[in-house]
């Protein structure tokens, strides 16, 4: 008897697990399609100022994507490349193209609460956590992620707070070791872009006492999934090129 | 005949208990306090070039070519192997280890700092310069998977890291990739040498080769038997491999040299001043004495003693308050020596000062045979110069002269 | 009393030897004593002077969490005006301000994170020595735009020399990305590897534009008129300035190194001390010596019915005699070698270059230090040491009773 109760546990414990890599599965393909193009507006808020940008945005899959300043006049024409884990920065002003080196990865990405490493990183999730759906209602469900020994993560913890119509991140919760929250990301206002949804504005708000009044906000004006994108704008030449 | 010498020279000095004893005290007690900071300032500096030399340079470092000058993760060096058989094969090489040398960035969530990476294996290093002998925390391994890392206290300070944290390390690889990797802190490490303390990081060896795409190390660093042939091993190495370059620690360590050699300078004033010292005490002592005596001495060259004998007798009383001085100051010198190369001199109070130049806050007072050696000689060639100046009064007088008062 | 003190002043003139050979060994001492506390309060004097001089700065206004947290959230704003507010202080000599932050340069071949300032040129003539450190090229100027001062070790790094362009990429005061191409007009070294490994300077007017930084800066360096009261001077500013500024003098900021240097005082001192055990057993035993050689004098004296007192008195006023003339010839010789070598610094030549280095000076030229007071005091000291020594055999001899010390041989 006991051991088909164990048995039983240890199915529903399995396909608890299991649901939780599928839901995070179905997220990151929902977050990137098989290509997107996006146009954003990113507003980052500090205790002194406030400052606009406008982005435009091109990536296949999780591993390759091109990025474009397009306002304001100072910062138009800056562009971006990211293959695998590595970024170049073209900047016109200068006519160079930048690596990022390994001791720029944590600084902050063109001054908002984003850093480049966020950026290279953001879609490794199934390959850098053990992935556990912890709690579940009937509109979210909260994932927690706990890095792999392997991986170079800072976070102790991140929560992954997914929204079960959409399969769309909610809120993120990124904690230290020690468990102090150091930052809330939000998705909210999901909007129906072609055939898929997407969340059109993204807070960061950091938690801790250096990074007070601080936040940036990420809205986008428009996204197109799965449109056939060229290869060539993933080439360092494409940095330059398509700067104009 | 020198016995009835000594007795007199013993005697006339034991007349003047006092004075004689004044004198030995003098010398001796001069004696014991240049002994001690002898030994203290030789304890301090020789314990900062041990921590740079145990923690980082060995006392001879290889390089590849213009390593040094450019940090480039690729200016490895390429005949490692064959360096590591004649190192095996050269009698005066002690032990030897090998290296990664790169910088790179240390991260937690949230803070980061620049660092410096070096891949060691934790067994060579010990038995090579005992570096496990600076683990402040934790232990001196990288665990059981390889995984950890040892930080230098003051990084570990700077990031709010304690055993068990992660860190991340990034670093630029042989491919000029962004590589990264996770570790657990395994231990925290305090060498007084401040580049380390402040911004390095340990990581093991292999793990490190493959993190960083690498085949080979960037630094071999060398113990010798005899250090006096040091320049012997310099010039055979360069001449048998030519990629490489070769630093003594006194080249990687300019500052620490000096440091060294102005020590050298500065005992050499203090045996200076002991020799005046002893000169000066002993002069004044034989001078009255043989004023005192005159008439004596008038009466002894009268019955026809010869001047030597006379100077020999002056001599020895010089001699004896000097030897006795000697042998005071040493014991007593050298017991308070011995005592604090055992204990040590405890200077916690100004640590934090002490930290901010790499050195300990307890130091270890060194005992060298030439301290004595040097103190017997500026005392013995005190004893000569001193009674130069009575023995010229003593010659010049005329005995029947001072006979008769 | 009187015949007393002829007999002390005859005895002084008639035992030469004694005389002579006292008065050498004190005044010697004294101007030894005196020498050495003016060269080593010169060392660290000299050595934390140029260290501050050299770029920190006398007296530094900062945002009151800037230390902590050197974050573009804790800038000093109004800057301009705050400085000419300061200025109105009579013992402001003069200000400048700065704007430190961290940026990427790019030359053709290195890519390297690097510290570049926005100064105000002219008057970092006057509170830095960057102009001094000059190596190969030009200082700024008022009106330079793109023009780079950059320390050696960083322009090694960088492969670059004078007349080459590089490019910079970082963060400006309103987090917006700012880059642009600069040309280097000089390179400097201070000798401080760390120093000239990770700065760079250009003109505030031309930094204020690329990184968004009018009116702000990070620092204002104060120097006062009289820079030995520099903490004074700090704690005044401190009540004209907004709540959210601080204004720290140099014993603050540098404070690990004042400790330092307190530290290297206390072993000159015990090395002097131990000296002084010397001389004072010397002056003992001298003193022991001649008093003794005068014992049966003193016998007689005690038997005619001079008072022990008295005996004292008298062999006490020879001593002090003696010693105040020997402190004050040695003292007027280790003034005048204090005075000289205060004027004509001491050379102390490549020995010590290293050392210097790590302390942060760039020279090694060491001045003495001219202090009346000091010099005062170690006389004072020598003085008391002098007369100390020749207590015991003082006392000594005056126990003897009468009889014992006529028969004393």
């Amino acid at each position: 008897m006991s051991r088909y109760i164990l048995l039983i546990l240890g199915t529903t414990v399995f396909l608890w697990a299991t649901s939780a890599n599928e839901i995070i599965k179905k997220v990151e393909d929902n977050l990137n399609g098989k290509s997107l193009d996006m146009k954003i507006s990113m507003i980052v808020h500090t205790k002194r100022t406030k400052r606009t940008m406008k982005l435009q945005s091109l990536s296949i899959g999780k591993t390759k994507s091109f990025m474009k300043v397009l306002y304001p006049k100072k910062d138009k024409g800056i562009t971006f490349l990211k293959i695998e884990n590595t970024m170049w920065q073209y900047v016109p002003k200068i006519e160079r193209v930048i690596k990022i080196p390994a001791s720029m990865m944590l600084q902050s990405w063109m001054g908002s609460d984003f850093t480049n490493d966020d950026l290279v990183r953001e879609s490794s999730i199934s390959d850098d956590y053990f992935q556990k759906l912890i709690f579940q209602n009937n509109d979210i469900y909260t994932i927690e992620l706990l890095p792999k020994d392997e991986s170079t993560v800072v976070w102790g913890k991140v929560i992954m707070n997914i929204s079960k119509k959409y399969y769309l991140p909610v809120k993120v919760d990124y904690f230290d070791e020690d468990g102090e929250l150091i930052r809330i990301l939000y998705y909210k206002d999901i909007k129906k872009y072609g055939e898929r949804f997407y969340p059109s504005y993204w807070e960061m708000l950091p938690q801790t006492k250096e990074k007070e009044g601080r936040k940036t906000i990420m809205t986008v004006q428009s996204a197109i999934f799965d449109k056939e994108i060229k290869s060539s704008y993933f080439t360092k030449r494409a940095l330059k090129r398509y700067s104009k | 005949m020198y016995k009835l010498i000594i007795k007199s020279a013993f005697a006339s000095l034991m007349k003047r208990k006092v004075r004689t004893f004044l004198v030995i005290f003098m010398i001796a007690s001069s004696l014991w306090g240049l002994l001690l900071m002898q030994g203290i300032y030789d304890g301090m500096t020789q314990q900062m070039i041990n921590n740079a030399i145990r923690s980082d340079s060995s006392q001879l470092s290889i390089f590849a070519k213009n390593f040094r000058s450019q940090k480039d993760i690729s200016l490895y060096i390429k005949s490692s192997k064959q360096i590591e058989e004649f190192l095996i094969n050269e009698p005066n090489v002690k032990s030897f280890i090998s290296r990664i040398v790169t910088s790179g960035l240390v991260a937690t969530a949230k803070y980061s700092k620049n660092t410096s990476i070096y891949g060691i294996d934790v067994k060579d290093e010990t038995t090579h310069a005992s570096l496990d002998g600076y683990i402040k925390q934790g232990e001196f391994n990288f665990g059981k998977k390889n995984r950890g890392a040892i930080i230098g206290f003051q990084l570990a300070k700077k990031l709010k890291v304690g055993i068990g944290k992660k860190i991340i390390l990034s670093a630029q690889n042989i491919d000029n990739q962004v590589a990264s990797i996770s570790l657990k802190v395994t231990g925290i490490i305090k060498t007084n040498n401040m580049a380390l303390d402040e911004g390095g990081i340990f990581i093991n060896k292999e793990r490190a080769k493959i993190f960083l795409g690498l085949k080979s190390v960037n630094q071999i660093s060398i113990m010798l038997n005899d250090y006096s042939k040091v320049d012997m091993l310099k010039a055979k190495l360069k001449t048998t491999f030519n990629d490489i370059e070769v630093f003594d620690w006194g080249e990687l360590y300019p500052a620490l040299l000096q440091t060294e050699q102005i020590m050298k300078s500065f005992s050499y004033i203090s045996y200076i001043i002991v020799f005046f010292t002893a000169t000066i005490g002993i002069f004044g002592v034989v001078l009255v004495s043989v004023l005192e005596r005159l008439r004596e001495f008038g009466v002894l060259r009268a019955i026809g003693t010869k001047f030597k004998i006379i100077v020999a007798m002056v001599f020895f009383e010089s001699f004896f308050i000097g030897i006795v001085g000697l042998f005071l100051g040493s014991l007593i010198g050298g017991g308070t020596l011995y005592y604090f190369s055992l204990y040590g001199l405890d200077l916690s109070n100004f640590s934090d000062a002490l930290d901010e130049f790499g050195m300990d806050a307890i130091t270890y007072a060194v005992i060298k045979l030439e301290y004595f050696i040097t103190a017997f000689i500026a005392v013995f060639s005190a004893t000569f110069l001193s009674i130069l100046v009575p023995l010229r009064v003593l010659k010049k007088s005329k005995p029947i002269e001072v006979i008769n008062g | 009393m009187k015949p007393y003190i002829s007999i002390a002043l005859k005895n002084i003139y008639n035992n030469k030897g004694r005389t002579i050979v006292t008065i050498l060994l004190s005044s010697l001492s004294t101007a030894i004593l005196v020498f050495i506390t003016a060269f080593m309060d010169g060392e660290h004097k000299i050595m934390l002077k140029n260290a501050v001089e050299l770029y920190p700065g006398y007296i530094q206004i900062t945002n009151k969490d800037f230390r902590d947290n050197p974050s573009f959230d804790n800038l000093i704003e109004n800057s301009t005006s705050l400085v000419e507010k300061v200025k109105e202080n009579d013992n402001v000599s003069s200000t400048s301000q700065r704007f430190e932050t961290f940026v990427l340069f790019s030359s053709d071949t290195k890519s390297v994170g690097a510290m570049i300032v926005g100064i105000e040129p002219e008057n970092e003539k006057i509170n830095s020595k960057l102009e001094q450190s000059l190596l190969k090229g030009k200082y700024l100027e008022n009106k330079d735009k793109n023009f780079l001062y950059i320390g050696n070790e960083l322009a090694k790094k960088l492969k670059i020399k004078v007349g080459d362009t590089i490019s910079f990429v970082g963060t400006g005061a309103d987090y917006s990305f700012c880059a642009d191409n600069l040309i280097i007009k000089g390179i400097f070294q201070t000798g401080l590897f760390e120093f000239d490994s990770t700065s760079s300077f250009v003109n505030k007017k031309y930094f204020d534009e690329v990184f968004v930084s009018e009116n702000l800066s990070t620092h204002i360096i104060i120097k006062p008129k009289d820079i030995d009261n520099a903490q004074f001077l700090s704690d005044e500013i401190s009540k004209i300035l907004p709540k959210e500024l601080d204004s720290q003098s140099w014993k603050e900021f540098m404070k690990t190194l004042v400790e330092a240097m307190e530290l290297d005082g206390i072993f000159g001192y015990i090395t002097v001390g131990i000296f002084f055990i010397v001389i004072f057993f010397v002056i003992l035993i001298y003193t022991l010596l001649s008093v003794y050689s005068r014992i049966k004098e003193i016998g007689i004296l005690r038997a005619i019915g001079t008072k022990k007192r008295e005996i004292f008195s008298m062999l006490l006023f020879e001593s002090v005699v003696l010693s105040f003339i020997s402190i004050l010839i040695g003292g007027i010789i280790g003034a005048f070698l204090a005075y000289y070598f205060n004027i004509n610094p001491i050379e102390l030549g490549a020995e010590f270059e290293e050392q210097f280095k790590q302390y942060g000076l760039a020279s090694t030229a060491l001045p003495t230090d001219f202090n009346v007071f000091n010099i005062l005091r170690d006389m004072l000291i020598m003085f008391i040491l002098c007369v100390g020594s020749t207590l015991y055999p003082i006392v000594k001899v005056n126990s003897f009773k009468p009889v014992e010390a006529i028969n004393h041989v």
